[in-house]
């Protein structure tokens, strides 16, 4: 379904509002959140857009709830996002595995402050990488998007709608306090492509929730609508009834990675700039992925073979992509404002053929353009 | 003392008699038979009383949506046939919450225990009491924490046995429909397990109210409540409940009964019945048609 | 052009963060690329405030500051933290009420909060005048842009009054005098 967007001209937006119009193209018409530096400009766009296309907004009464709002709310139909930071992040976890579990599309917004505990409300970090990847407990799915620019913002949260639809999962988008608080010149698009839940063609009588397709995606009936089922986080059978039979449940949890598993190509996206003939290669995401960008270009104008891998997404991990740069160059300098969350990844992937640096920052200071300069003129005088 | 408002009747409008039951087997899922409840336990009871009280509403079967959280009284939404969300531990007010507020036109049900509602999703409860979302909580308190093996839990009473509690519990317990009353709840009631025809009446009351109604229901743990504490096995704790009801030997509200631990002298008994009703705005969260919380 | 980063410091109540929102604005309407960032938190509260541009012509990169070459200071308190922070070569506009023993080289001297004062009574429009001497000064951004930029943003009971003191800036910019 393509849906047209009134949006003349070019315009400043907040990273945060671009959120909110990217939620809105998408067809959200459900906000369950609870307030949180650095993301409650979510929640005050929300409770003022929701009711002008139909939807309903709500403030609950911490971060747990929040997720489990917007789950009873995708139950019924809606299509449904909630946001937060740091520590609301942390409370929803809980959630997170349950809307994994038990299949129910949703969008989780995290805008990254310092952490941990209370740590920095204002300040920016990508301290809960590894925390969006395994946060909640048991083998899980997950799908983690990293917008590095307001427009990506809007771009991503649309794509993370269409994800959780596709294959009925909780989809998280991953950015820091810069990203959520700058204002940019953005260009929207004039339509988005939306997609939507498949719903159940077969007789009221013979659905079961839990059958899935060859895809692995089970078709999807809003609670209401004639189709009486049951739901749970408990493993379950395919009546979607719980079951303490291990090969079903095995079952299960293997088919909630497949479904995702098995279309990467749908879901993984990487930006790669000057790869070419690089000698080294920038493997950053988020805010860090425009600084290395300006590094990079600053280093080629002084005659530095750099290029840059950025990932769009941080999970599943682009290991393909990162281990064909890995062939391509000599060294890959892994840029994070944390003490090394996917560096790790980056060194699974690249598997020894490039050699794999870090270049971390924590405390709430980006890196800064110049900083990773400085990183890739060294790396240069050294191979030189 | 105690300000817990009494007396308050049920306004009934349908009468129901014993002759009358209904046969509920259309509301339940057969093929999730056998249950898991332990013999003697008046969970299945409580049960059939709310599918009666559907019944006798005429309800559409396919617009009610129950909501569970974790614990023997959330298992029970797997066997009806509803919509049925079986949640996480404490937070199925949330889920029904948000359930209610995209699809109005269900009759959101959530069905939890004396753990679940009172501990661990205490917070979820009150808010959802104190919003008034239009949804009917049954709250099936045992006094302990049946499905994990006998625990202690926010409503054991001060003195009583569990695994959790070998000497006897240290802590006062939890009055639920006080605690709801202070949160706003627009409609409160307790009835007793031992009393079904009452518990169907409250139910369509309930049921029937605009808004949030909380209906405790004191039911019974034999496995581990009255094996721990020596009260006997099902009927012996049914008839220790409805001891209880007639508010002779300690009133349930005071939370003591074992003979070691000093009893206060009892306050007025707090029994059955309706303790709260009134009629004020539902919460229909910040929506189109009505631009405004309403 | 290439890019440039602006920095916009002065004190709560001088429309520091809306002058920044402006700037940017102003610089997609004359056709370019911008980014506003902001102070959050207990030091945006502490009375200090701050406002970030970057303007570029095509894509603005890096959306925060990096290497400031361009400094309105608005406030003693501005000037004291962010003067220092400078590069040499950098374009600063002080209000003539900054005091140091010895003023910075090559900064240009404009009675920006006086100038604010005349216009609107008040201090609200500090920014907006630092915004229109930077205009007039550099032609970073088209002055009926900027003008546009002030109509979009200003709210309809104080716009008048806004504008008067755009215009009054603007004609402060010839007469600044080099220190």
């Amino acid at each position: 379904m393509t849906i047209q967007i009134t949006m003349p001209g070019e315009k400043l937006i907040q990273g945060n509002e671009a959120c909110v119009m990217g939620a809105i193209a998408s067809g959200c018409n459900f906000y369950g959140g609870y307030p949180i530096t650095p993301s409650s400009e979510i929640a005050e766009h929300m409770v003022r857009r929701m009711p002008k296309v139909g939807g309903v907004s709500i403030q609950m009464e911490d971060e747990i709830s929040a997720l489990a709002s917007i789950i009873g709310a995708s139950l019924a139909g809606s299509k449904a996002m909630t946001a937060t930071s740091g520590p609301g992040f942390s409370l929803m976890q809980e959630h997170i595995g349950f809307a994994a579990m038990a299949e129910v599309p949703c969008v989780i917004v995290n805008v990254m402050r310092g952490g941990p505990s209370t740590g920095m409300p204002t300040s920016p970090s990508q301290g809960d990488v590894m925390q969006a990847r395994w946060g909640t407990h048991g083998d899980h799915p997950a799908i983690v998007l990293a917008p590095a620019s307001v427009g990506e913002v809007f771009d991503l949260t649309v794509k993370a709608f269409n994800l959780a639809e596709r294959f009925r999962t909780p989809v998280i988008l991953l950015y820091d306090e810069i990203i959520g608080h700058t204002r940019e010149s953005v260009s929207l698009p004039e339509s988005v492509t939306v997609i939507d839940r498949v719903t159940p063609d077969d007789a009221l009588e013979e659905f079961w929730p839990k059958e899935a397709d060859p895809d692995g995606v089970p078709a999807m009936s809003p609670f209401g609508d004639g189709r009486r089922f049951h739901v749970t986080g408990l493993a379950h059978d395919h009546r979607g009834f719980p079951t303490n039979d291990t090969a079903v449940a095995e079952a299960l949890i293997n088919r909630l990675h497949r479904k995702i598993d098995a279309h990467l190509d749908e879901v993984i996206e990487v930006e790669e700039y000057l790869l070419d003939d690089a000698d080294v290669a920038i493997f950053a995401y988020g805010i860090v992925g425009r600084s290395a960008k300006l590094a990079v270009e600053r280093a080629r104008l002084n005659g530095i073979k750099a290029g840059l891998i950025r990932p769009l997404t941080l999970w599943p991990f682009p290991t393909a992509q990162v281990a064909e740069v890995a062939r391509k160059v000599d060294t890959i300098v892994v840029a994070e404002m944390n003490l090394g969350q996917l560096v790790g990844e980056v060194e699974r992937a690249a598997k020894g053929q490039a050699e794999v640096v870090s270049h971390l920052r924590t405390g709430g200071e980006p890196v800064t353009p110049t900083a990773l300069e400085e990183v890739l003129a060294k790396i240069d005088g050294g191979n030189a | 003392m105690t300000d817990v408002k009494i007396d308050i009747q049920p306004d009934m409008t349908t009468e129901v008699t014993a002759t009358e039951r209904a046969d509920v087997r259309s509301y339940l899922r057969q093929w999730a038979m056998p249950h898991v409840l332990c013999p003697g336990c008046a969970h299945g009871i409580v049960l059939r009383s709310f599918l009666e009280a559907v019944d006798q509403l005429q309800l559409d079967q396919d617009k009610i949506a129950m909501v569970a959280g974790i614990g023997c009284s959330s298992r029970l939404a797997g066997y009806v046939d509803f919509c049925t969300l079986h949640g996480t531990h404490g937070r199925a007010p949330a889920f029904a919450t948000g359930l209610k507020l995209a699809r109005p036109d269900l009759n959101v049900v959530v069905v939890t225990g004396d753990g679940d509602g009172l501990a661990i999703g205490g917070n979820h409860l009150i808010h959802a009491a104190r919003r008034n979302i239009d949804m009917t909580v049954l709250l099936l308190n045992n006094s302990i924490y049946g499905m994990t093996g006998g625990q202690a839990a926010p409503t054991t009473p001060e003195g009583a046995i569990a695994s959790t509690a070998p000497q006897g519990h240290i802590e006062p317990g939890f009055d639920a429909c006080k605690l709801l009353m202070g949160a706003g709840a627009s409609y409160v009631a307790r009835v007793f397990a031992a009393n079904p025809i009452e518990m169907t009446k409250v139910m369509m009351d309930g049921l029937s109210h605009p808004g949030f109604a909380f209906i405790e229901l004191v039911s019974d743990c034999p496995e581990y409540f009255g094996r721990y504490n020596k009260i006997g096995g099902g009927p012996e704790m049914l008839n220790w409940i409805a001891v209880r009801d007639e508010g002779i030997a300690g009133p349930l509200s005071e939370k003591r009964f074992v003979e070691h631990i000093p009893v206060k002298p009892p306050a007025i008994g707090v029994k059955s019945g309706v303790l709260q009703r009134e009629i004020r705005p539902v919460y229909a969260g910040v929506r189109a048609a009505e631009g405004q919380h309403t | 052009m290439t890019r440039r980063e602006i920095r916009i410091a002065g004190a709560g109540g001088q429309g520091v963060v809306t002058a920044g929102r402006i700037l940017a604005e102003a610089a997609i309407l004359s056709g370019k690329k911008a980014t506003h960032s902001q102070l959050y938190g207990p030091q945006a509260r502490g009375g200090s405030s701050r406002s970030d541009v970057i303007i570029a012509p095509d894509t603005v990169g890096f959306p925060l500051a990096d290497n400031i070459d361009t400094l309105l200071a608005l406030s003693q308190k501005a000037f004291d933290k962010y003067v220092p922070e400078l590069a040499v070569g950098s374009l600063l506009i002080v209000d003539t009420q900054c005091k140091s023993d010895t003023p910075p080289e090559g900064a240009l001297y404009f009675p920006i909060v006086d100038t604010a004062r005349l216009a609107t009574g008040g201090e609200l429009a500090t920014g907006l005048v630092a915004l229109a001497v930077l205009q007039a000064h550099t032609g970073l951004i088209d002055a009926d842009a900027l003008r546009k930029a002030v109509s979009g943003r200003i709210p309809q009971q104080h716009l008048k009054s806004s504008l008067e003191a755009l215009e009054a800036g603007m004609e402060l910019a010839p007469q600044g005098a080099l220190t």
